[in-house]
């Protein structure tokens, strides 16, 4: 159940920076969202 | 020269080429310097080790973000501007404890958070007005945003400098917290009435009473508080009660929910979206930061620095760890947290590990006071409407060095405290 809530919680963290990405008007920054997207995207899928 | 240290040193040159030449984020000159490193040392693009570096602080990462939502809630709903007012209204009469009690009001988003900038960003440019209000000047207030935001970074319950040493050696962040309030509450107490004690002493309550904004207490009452009340009877759950244990993301999440219901109307998912946008930098660092440290281990940079550290004299160690920490901090204290902190974690092995940690980490948050980056200092001087920070870094130049003696001292007498503050 706990691990759920938590893959979870990272979707709502990937949706939130994921939005950001999209309206972050700054390349670099856009670049700085999907390297923290990456990790997150990897582990809700549970991947790694 | 080895290849270790060409290593290390095109590692630095490209981390500073891409911060100050070319102006990128920390947490992609990090990026490119590990690359450059991987490929100096001839191991290519080490892609599989890039990724299982990010991997480090994804928890971390989860904390942050959570801890910035409650954060924002909480500011949002009117709770801090509820606490700032009864703080200031029963304690008046009692300048040195109301000081005090200010001092955790800043402290607190970073004690969540565990970074120094949430703090002086979000309650620290609450009560920045408050304490100007209170006649103490610009300076000394952006001293008091800067020492707090520092000393909330590492204050309990969360410490990403001390979750970095330890991961670092595989000690698990448990155990932390009565070492780390001892580290800094006394600190922030002193600083706090070192700057500001002696215009506080002297202030006209009545003016300071009519510029608070005492709306969200009268509005909603004791509701106002519910969020806070409920993160912290769960945090202290969490810890007491196995059986019960949610995590700080839950905690976080839970308490903002209910924040949501107990004070002013607002955006949800903006406030959100505005809470994670804050943190991005942060989060991107530690990335950053775990990919850096990968490639450091990869090509054996890692052990060149820690062969060094554990060769250096007992008496060696202590200047270099005093110096070195906070310098390198300006790359980023948690760099110097991860690269030299576990190195000297490991020379003093002899000592209790958990007090080390907790000292160790205490020095490393000094970074965010060392220019270029300095970050603690830059906020504190915008967000009190200063043009240029070097004043502020001049004049915590004395409490910087009472931090790293206070730490010195930790760690020269941990195995003394150790029966008195360690519990597992």
């Amino acid at each position: 159940m706990i691990t759920l809530i938590y893959r979870l919680i990272l979707a709502l963290i990937i949706g939130l920076v994921g939005w950001n990405l999209f309206t972050e008007k700054k390349l670099t920054m856009q670049l700085n969202c999907a390297m923290v997207m990456i990790p997150l995207v990897l582990r809700v899928l549970m991947v790694k | 020269m080895s290849i270790e240290l060409i290593t290390f040193l095109v590692m630095v040159a490209v981390f500073l080429l891409g911060c100050f030449l070319c102006k990128l984020p920390v947490s992609l000159s990090m990026v490119l310097s590990a690359v450059a490193g991987a490929l100096v040392a001839g191991r290519g693009i080490p892609l599989r080790h890039l990724v299982e570096g990010m991997f480090s602080y994804v928890d971390t990462i989860m904390v942050i973000a959570t801890a910035m939502i409650f954060m924002k809630v909480i500011q949002e709903s009117g709770a801090l501007d509820a606490v700032s007012c009864v703080i200031i209204e029963k304690f008046h009469k009692l300048p040195a404890l109301m000081l005090c009690l200010i001092m955790i009001i800043v402290m607190f988003p970073g004690m969540i958070t565990g970074s120094s900038t949430a703090s002086v960003l979000s309650a620290g440019s609450i009560m920045a007005p408050v304490l100007m209000l209170m006649g103490v000047p610009m300076l000394e207030t952006a001293c008091i945003l800067a020492m707090g935001g520092i000393l909330g970074m590492i204050a309990p319950p969360t410490n990403l400098p001390a979750m970095v040493i330890g991961a670092g050696i595989d000690i698990p962040y448990s155990g932390f917290e009565l070492p780390l309030a001892l580290l800094t509450f006394p600190l922030a107490f002193v600083f706090v009435l070192m700057f500001g004690y002696k215009y506080v002493k002297k202030m006209d309550y009545a003016a300071v009473q009519a510029k608070l904004n005492n709306e969200p207490r009268k509005k909603f009452g004791f509701r106002v508080y519910i969020p806070l009340i409920l993160a912290i009877v769960l945090m202290v759950l969490n810890k007491l009660v196995p059986a019960f244990s949610l995590g700080m993301p839950l905690i976080f999440l839970i308490a903002a929910a209910v924040g949501c219901f107990t004070g002013y109307k607002f955006n949800v998912l903006k406030m959100a979206k505005e809470s994670v946008n804050s943190v991005l930098p942060v989060m991107g660092i530690l990335m950053g930061v775990g990919m850096f440290i990968q490639i450091m281990t990869l090509t054996g940079v890692r052990g060149l620095i820690v062969t060094a550290c554990l060769s250096l004299p007992e008496l060696g160690r202590y200047v270099a760890m005093s110096v070195s920490m906070p310098l390198f901090g300006a790359v980023s204290s948690f760099g110097s947290a991860s690269v030299l902190g576990v190195p000297f974690l490991l020379s003093f092995l002899a000592k209790k590990e958990i007090i080390v940690a907790a000292a160790l980490s205490l020095i490393a948050s000094l970074g965010d006071m060392m220019p270029p980056t300095a970050l603690a200092g830059i906020f504190a001087a915008q967000v009190v409407g200063m043009e240029k920070y070097t004043p502020v870094l001049k004049k915590c130049l004395l409490p910087c060095l009472m931090v790293i003696i206070w730490g010195v001292l930790f760690i020269v007498f941990a195995n003394e405290l150790a029966p008195y503050i360690l519990f597992t």
